[in-house]
């Protein structure tokens, strides 16, 4: 009863983004011995081959996987923690931030175990938090309505653009709407942290009447058909995805900074089976789940390799311009209550506000 | 076969070993304990740093506070990587702001204030260092202290305080380890001149009685020292019995040759009356060598009291007065009249009573057989700080010609009287053992006089070794 609440709740906040809460259900190819629950909010397309290649070596899992949007996993997740009460096995989100907080709070359990240990440092925190993909917040156009010389490769670019050309990039901007999607608000908060011109960049995207999505995958469609000219901070992986499927898109790898995130995997502490829960985890990060996270599902590699196809920074990603979106305490006050809600208002009234400034 | 002990070096092994154990223990603890300080300290700051930093960032607007934690502050405590960390921020009508709502404030009373409050606790049951610092605010609509309270687990401090206190440890071990190791060294070469001396015995002929020679340190000197003291002791003892088997063997044979030579004329003489008179000296010579046997008897009792008697303080007048009585014979062959003269309640010297008594009844005995046709008179005194027992008898005395030999053993006053010469040597023994003098003069009326003099005790002394030895 409870959970149907929670989820009639999570639908109705979620009402008007996506459908929430699709369980797809992955039957075992062998005997079902056991059944996995993975909580998530990643596309299922680009999850699937992972659960395929899992099945090969377990064959005796049947794993259930149920897709929300970000906000609405955060809550799913926070109430059955809040509740001590059992559901996923895992949970899986582009939102890091959101298991940073989860973890804090003690809703999370600990596993170490050589697989886990092999990860980078600031891919894990406490043994409990873990990220196994590396996904750059990447630049998207629309290959026909750019020329390959306007194509902007860092944000500077990208102002100027809009700066000079404002009657043809109006309402033709894309990004994320920070205050549904997690990693929208995860990258403007990193974008402001980082960048001297995120002012600049916030204010442009205002004058521009910038088109906010919930989802990766509105806007990568929009930027196919040439809805859209330009999407920003877009998850490289999905972009590259639906570039690799034929979409008419080109990918930037901003050359000036790159913040790249690792999708986090969490086990919740009132996992019914912890063992599983751990096995799948050590897959995730295994040589062999690492291989087909980068060959078939996220494409980038958390050694910082990039697929074909994606315009990258001409020395490669190196560090100095890497700009990884540590997993740890740091990411605490991007979910601090007041300062959401300060950030959120100030992007409304950036995005608004700008309107004014087409006079000058 | 002596008892053997534990040997002294495994014993102060031993004694060390736990010794330096209870040290390590004991500084182990205090390492422990300051280092939990120490990680304290040094996390406190950060702590307390990252909740100024959030204060910094509480601003008024019209009607109401708002704050910003800054991420600074996050990436601050996050030094401490692994650690949980939870914050609220309240303000001036104690409303939440930001933060957890449950979090506690570290300052358990008192009103707000800038200054940073500590607290150790728990929150959702996980153990948590609090920090709590104020920060006034005023205006628009707001006047107030805004309360920022802080948390984070404590691994990261325990953690370092492990660290701290492993190293500390490894100090502390490899110190006492040295220590350890310096000292049995240590032990070992101070325990070298025993062995030294135990070399130097162990080698030696049984005969030498010598003084061991042996270069030794202060402590081992000590022990040489007694070593050689009791040799010498030992030396000093087994010459006198040397000497004195040889004497009393000596002196034994010749009266009993004599014996031998008149017991033969005995059996061969017919005459009634020379028979007689020859019984009369053969019972003369018994008697004389009973006498020379009870005084070698008393002799070697006087020597062997001498070494092995504890002296203790002895009244000289109940004694003097009872070798008197002991040594005059209950019937005298000529009347003599003998007087018995203290001049003093009590003499306390000290000495041994038995070779005290038993030198003034030789003396007395000497005087009764050597001379005193009529009078013997045993007087006592104080002359200074000595106790004088003098033996008067109207005699004819040693002529002073012979007054150094009579002291030494087996010479007598007059070679052809009846009796030994043993007796005054007794008396001279036991008198320079009690580190008194024996003398002899002749007084104005022809009395010949034997004096000893002995030093008196102490009078504070001697009261009190007398009640002791009443009690």
């Amino acid at each position: 009863m409870r959970r149907a609440l929670i989820l009639i709740a999570a639908c109705l906040l979620a009402a008007p983004i996506r459908a929430q809460d699709a369980l797809t259900t992955f039957p075992a190819p062998g005997t079902e011995r056991q059944v996995l629950t993975l909580d998530t909010a990643t596309d299922l397309a680009a999850f699937e081959p992972l659960i395929r290649d899992f099945q090969r070596i377990a064959p005796d899992v049947t794993i259930r996987y149920r897709e929300f949007v970000t906000n609405a996993l955060f809550e799913q997740a926070r109430g059955e923690c809040l509740a001590e009460r059992p559901g996923a096995d895992l949970v899986i989100t582009s939102s890091v931030d959101h298991l940073v907080v989860l973890s804090n709070a003690g809703c999370a359990l600990a596993h170490r175990s050589p697989e886990t240990l092999a990860a980078p440092g600031w891919t894990r925190w406490r043994d409990e938090v873990f990220g196994f993909t590396f996904e750059p917040a990447v630049i998207v156009y629309n290959r026909a309505l750019l020329k390959p010389e306007e194509v902007p490769r860092t944000r500077l670019d990208l102002i100027e653009l809009m700066r000079e050309q404002p009657a043809r990039f109006s309402g033709r901007i894309g990004g994320y709407d920070i205050a549904r999607s997690g990693i929208g608000y995860l990258f403007a908060a990193f974008d402001a942290r980082n960048a001297l011109i995120y002012g600049r960049l916030i204010e442009g995207f205002g004058r521009m009447r910038i088109i906010t999505r919930c989802c990766s995958s509105d806007l990568i469609e929009e930027l196919g058909k040439g809805e859209l000219f330009i999407g920003y901070n877009i998850l490289g992986s999905y972009a590259y995805s639906a570039q690799k499927a034929g979409a008419p898109i080109g990918i930037v790898i901003p050359h000036d900074y790159v913040l790249a995130l690792s999708r986090g995997v969490m086990i919740p502490a009132r996992t019914r089976q912890p063992d599983l829960a751990k096995r799948f985890l050590d897959y995730l990060l295994s040589q062999r789940g690492q291989r087909v996270v980068q060959q078939e599902a996220f494409f980038f590699g958390l050694n910082g390799s990039v697929p074909d196809g994606v315009e990258a920074p001409p020395g490669g990603l190196t560090s100095g311009m890497l700009r990884p979106i540590v997993i740890g305490p740091g990411l605490l006050p991007t979910q601090d209550r007041a300062k959401r809600e300060r950030f959120l208002r100030e992007w409304q009234n950036a995005l608004q506000g700008a309107e004014p400034r087409r006079l000058q | 076969m002596t008892p053997r002990g534990p040997s002294l070096y495994g014993r102060l092994a031993g004694v060390i070993t736990v010794v330096l154990a209870i040290g390590a223990l004991v500084l182990g603890w205090a390492a422990w304990l300051y280092a939990r300080v120490a990680a304290d300290e040094a996390y406190d700051r950060l702590l307390v740093g990252a909740a100024l930093q959030i204060a910094e960032s509480v601003a008024t607007e019209p009607g109401r506070v708002t704050v910003d934690p800054p991420i600074s502050a996050f990436e601050t405590l996050a030094l401490a990587t692994d650690d949980r960390i939870f914050y609220r921020v309240t303000d001036p009508t104690g409303e939440n702001l930001t933060g957890q709502d449950d979090l506690a404030s570290a300052r358990k009373q008192g009103r707000p204030g800038r200054e940073p409050v500590l607290a150790d606790g728990t929150y959702r049951g996980f153990p948590v260092r609090i920090v709590t610092l104020g920060r006034y605010v005023t205006g628009p609509g707001v006047d107030g202290w805004v309360e920022v309270t802080l948390a984070q687990t404590r691994l990261a401090r325990l953690e370092l305080a492990r660290d701290l206190t492993l190293k500390s440890l490894l100090l502390v071990l490899g110190m006492s380890v040295l220590a350890l190791v310096a000292l049995l060294l240590a032990v070992r070469v101070a325990l070298r001149p025993l062995q030294a001396v135990q070399a130097a015995i162990a080698a030696r002929d049984p005969k030498d009685l010598q003084p061991v020679e042996i270069e030794a340190p202060r402590e081992v000197a000590m022990l040489v020292d007694s070593i050689n003291h009791f040799l010498g002791r030992l030396a000093e003892r087994v010459g006198g019995m040397e000497r004195f088997i040889a004497d009393a063997a000596h002196q034994i044979r010749t009266p009993l040759t004599a014996l031998a030579a008149q017991v033969d004329l005995l059996s061969t003489e017919s005459r009634a009356e020379r028979r007689r008179q020859q019984m009369a000296r053969v019972r003369e010579r018994i008697e004389q060598l009973g006498r020379l046997t009870s005084q070698l008897l008393s002799h070697a009792m006087v020597i062997h009291r001498r070494e092995v008697v504890q002296l203790g303080p002895v009244d000289l007048v109940p004694v003097a007065q009872a070798a008197l009585k002991e040594a005059v014979p209950l019937s005298l062959d000529r009347d003599i009249r003998v007087v018995f003269e203290p001049a003093e309640p009590s003499l306390v010297i000290r000495g041994d009573r038995v070779s005290i008594g038993e030198v003034i009844a030789n003396a007395v005995h000497n005087a009764i057989r050597h001379g005193a046709p009529g009078l013997l008179a045993l007087r006592l005194s104080r002359d200074g700080e000595e106790a004088l027992v003098e033996i008067v008898d109207d005699g004819p005395g040693i002529p002073a010609a012979h007054w150094g030999e009579v002291v030494k053993p087996f010479v007598r006053g007059d070679s052809e009287a009846a009796g030994s010469g043993l007796g005054l040597t007794i008396v001279a023994d036991v008198v320079l053992a009690h580190g008194g003098r024996l003398m002899f003069r002749q007084d104005p009326s022809g009395h010949f006089v034997v004096s000893l003099r002995f030093p008196l005790l102490a009078q504070a002394e001697d009261a009190s070794r007398l009640t002791e030895d009443a009690a």
